[in-house]
């Protein structure tokens, strides 16, 4: 979809819809929603919509940033210490990999 | 109308041309697979894993062809190419060197061993004392006689079957593959006058990755983890198979537990084996000694049991996975335990086991017992009465019955099981005073040779099948004597026993069968027609359980209709009556097994023998009571599995050094971005490059 065609309303209700999305634990609506919309709200010449669209990119990437933080950190702690954690580890893994502990 | 035919001759041509054209991969040009390879395989029971891995995409290593111990400081520190493949000759094989290349196994990518036709003066991969920790000796039953502090029952043993390699052991034949090997060592990679050897090297890449780690509870969870998996990986199966066991008087399969009044005197003999690498296990002396006696026993026993009937019922058994911590003596303990089978413990008079007796020296045969149980007086008194029906039951034969005179505790043998859960008078018959004579114990070289089972040139098969070896008389001998204690021992007529003599061609025709060619005419008519034997003999590797009787082991199949053969009558039934005895009036299916066997071994235009014989005769499950309980962590029980794999092959090919690799690879990128370049120029300056008369525009979107 071309931005450029889109009235500047729509502009800031698409970028609404994203940054609500993300809420429903789906990070990369927030990961499209600051990729796709920073020309919009941060190299665009001002207009009345670019603020509000300015607030939900910088929410957006906060949001974005704290997933990253998390996800990151949980998955270098459960590949560390699967081996170790045994049982639990096995019912935690989706796949198992075979021939190493 | 023209265009067709020719559409056709066209077709034809190029038919015939794809017939007569042939291709060939770039891959069969450059690997050479090596197709006689045995691997060694994962185990793991209850707190370790055994055997060998290797990683997911094999192990590729530059040929080393050892020469020496000293040789090893090649692949393991000065050779300027590693990592190498050591190419083992049988007599380097040993402990040291193997644990040498385990410390280092950073530049050692494997092991391939080349197994020779003429066996060493010993080896033994088992570990010294075999069972050590399932057996009756333990810190509360004779402790001194625990963990072989008394007696090293096998000295010779280097315990490499129980060691773990994280990296794969290959074993090759003497053979054309195994020169083609050499050859290539010899022309690319031998070290000349100090020179080092120039790329490309020979290497071999040897694939054999094990699913399972760690033990046996990790593999049994991960195989039984589904989670949101759509087709869970099964990574391990336990060890297991059936035992074979018969009477001389029939019992009603379904009633079981005990039985009031019954006594029965159990006859006990091993049936499997081990090796090093995988499938692969012979064994003679371990095993089929033992059984084979047994056998004889039963078939001699058979005429005076039915004329004269001795009191007590005779129980023949033959157990299977005995070398893994004794699966099948266990199993039918706890069946026994548990009234899961036809008789109890309690039901139990006493116990003859024939264990190893193929290598006696002299006339020797030594009968073991337990000193701890017979601190009891009233067991004592039994094994007395026990060992003297065995000393006196030699007449005429060269066997002369003597107990080893120490205060000794039992060899590894079933009995041992029986022990542990009840006090039981109790024999084990071996060749050996203390420490094994079997110098190949657990070995893939405990084999005909090994027994001394020698026959003279220029006979045919047929004429080796009948011919009556030293080997063969030798143990008919003390088929005889078990037999004739079995029967006096079971309390029968006095007057009758020196007329129960094992016959020798049975004998002879059972070693030829089991350690030299499977695939003869005295097997074949004991089997059903549409069993197929291999002319090598078979497997004694004890292998994968299944809940299936179809799928035992042909070596358990085999003994089981020699025992009904033996043991049992022919009948007249036809094959529908035989496969249905019930529907008869005299027969049940309760109190026998029914069998449809060839009775001759088959050629063109002989009549059909097939008859159906009756025989009291039935296999039981051996499988660990661990699996059953679920206890994968046991330490009573044997906790036997064996890792699962997807891919095992060993292929040999040239590879050429790391430079010339990166160099390949870095032409290749820099192609890749000069063509992404010169592209992209071209498409820049396309309307210069590709002029062309501009046509008028005419509007079209």
């Amino acid at each position: 979809m071309n931005l450029e065609r889109l009235p500047n309303n729509e502009k800031l209700g698409l970028c609404r819809k994203y940054y609500l999305g993300g809420f429903a634990f789906l990070p990369f609506l927030w990961l499209v929603n600051v990729v796709w919309f920073f020309k919009e709200a941060f190299l665009k010449p001002a207009y009345t919509e670019q603020l509000q669209i300015k607030t939900y990119v910088k929410q957006s990437g906060l949001g974005l940033l704290l997933w990253v933080a998390v996800l990151t950190t949980w998955i270098t702690i459960f590949q560390h210490f699967r081996a170790e954690w045994g049982v639990v580890a096995d019912y935690l893994s989706f796949t198992i990999p075979l021939g190493i502990p | 109308m023209g265009l067709v035919p020719s559409k056709w001759v066209l077709m034809l041509l190029v038919c015939w041309l794809c017939k007569n054209v042939n291709s060939s991969s770039v891959a069969q040009k450059i690997y050479v697979v090596v197709k006689n390879t045995v691997p060694c395989v994962r185990l793991l029971n209850a707190t370790h894993q055994i055997g060998c891995q290797s990683s997911i995409s094999g192990d590729t290593g530059v040929i080393h062809v050892l020469e020496s111990e000293a040789d090893l400081e090649w692949p393991l520190s000065k050779g300027p190419n590693p990592p190498y493949m050591v190419l083992l000759e049988s007599s380097l094989f040993t402990r040291s060197i193997m644990m040498k290349i385990k410390n280092a196994s950073s530049r050692v990518a494997g092991v391939a061993v080349v197994i020779p036709t003429m066996s060493p003066p010993e080896f033994s991969p088992h570990t010294t004392c075999p069972n050590e920790n399932t057996g009756v000796y333990s810190d509360s039953y004779g402790p001194d006689y625990a963990h072989c502090n008394t007696t090293v029952w096998n000295p010779r043993g280097n315990g490499l079957s129980y060691e773990e390699f994280d990296f794969p052991v290959f074993s090759l034949k003497e053979d054309n593959e195994t020169e083609t090997i050499k050859q290539c060592y010899v022309d690319h990679n031998l070290v000349e006058n100090g020179t080092t050897p120039q790329y490309p090297l020979c290497a071999l890449q040897l694939f054999s990755h094990m699913s399972a780690v760690t033990d046996t509870a990790t593999c049994m969870r991960r195989n039984d983890v589904i989670n949101f998996s759509i087709n869970p990986e099964m990574v391990c199966d336990p060890l297991g198979d059936f035992n074979v066991w018969g009477t001389i008087r029939p019992y009603n399969k379904s009633e079981l537990g005990h039985r009031d009044n019954d006594s029965v005197v159990i006859a006990a003999a091993r049936l499997d084996s081990r090796a090093f690498f995988w499938d692969v296990a012979t064994g003679a002396e371990g095993s089929v000694s033992g059984f084979i006696t047994l056998l004889a026993a039963a078939q001699a026993l058979r005429d005076v049991t039915r004329e004269s009937p001795p009191t007590h019922n005779i129980l023949y058994a033959f157990f299977q996975g005995e070398a893994f911590d004794y699966i099948g003596s266990s199993r039918m303990v706890y069946d026994m335990e548990k009234g899961k089978f036809v008789i109890d413990l309690n039901n139990v008079h006493s116990l003859i086991e024939v264990g190893q007796v193929g290598l006696r020296n002299g006339s020797e045969l030594f009968l073991h017992t337990d000193p701890v149980s017979r601190m009891n007086d009233s067991i004592n008194d039994q094994v007395k009465k026990l060992v003297t029906n065995l000393q006196s039951s030699n007449a005429g034969m060269n066997v002369s019955l003597v107990e080893p005179g120490v205060s000794q505790p039992l060899p590894p043998s079933s009995l041992q099981r029986f022990l542990l859960a009840q006090n039981i008078p109790g024999v084990v018959l071996g060749d050996h005073r203390s420490a094994f004579n079997n110098k190949y114990y657990g070995s893939y070289y405990d084999n005909a040779a090994n027994l001394n089972l020698h026959y003279p040139d220029n006979l045919t098969t047929e004429e080796q099948l009948e011919f009556v070896t030293e080997t063969a008389m030798a143990l008919s001998d003390v088929a005889t004597v078990v037999a004739r204690a079995l029967y006096k021992q079971a309390g029968g007529n006095e007057s009758q026993v020196n007329n129960i003599n094992a016959d020798p061609k049975t004998v002879t025709q059972m070693l030829f069968g089991f350690l030299v060619h499977a695939n003869n005419s005295w097997f074949q008519a004991r089997i059903p027609p549409d069993m197929k034997l291999e002319a090598s003999p078979p497997n004694f590797y004890v292998g994968i359980a299944s809940p299936l009787l179809a799928h035992a082991k042909t070596l358990t199949k085999i003994v089981q209709y020699l025992l009904a053969n033996l043991t049992g009558t022919a009948t007249n039934l036809t094959q529908d009556q035989c496969k249905k005895p019930d529907d008869l009036p005299d027969e049940s299916e309760q109190m026998h097994s029914y069998f449809w066997i060839r009775g001759t071994f088959p050629t063109n235009g002989t009549a059909n023998n097939t008859l159906c014989v009756r025989a009291s005769v039935r296999m039981s499950q051996a499988l660990s009571p661990a699996f059953d309980l679920r206890e994968f962590a046991s330490k009573t029980y044997s906790t036997w599995t064996e890792s699962r794999w997807k891919f095992i092959e060993a292929r040999m090919f040239l590879v050429a050094s790391r430079d010339l690799e990166m160099l390949t690879l870095g032409v290749g990128v820099a192609v890749l971005f000069t063509s992404l370049l010169v592209t992209y120029f071209i498409s820049i300056k396309a309307d210069v490059l590709f002029s062309s008369v501009r046509e008028p525009a005419s509007a079209a979107y």
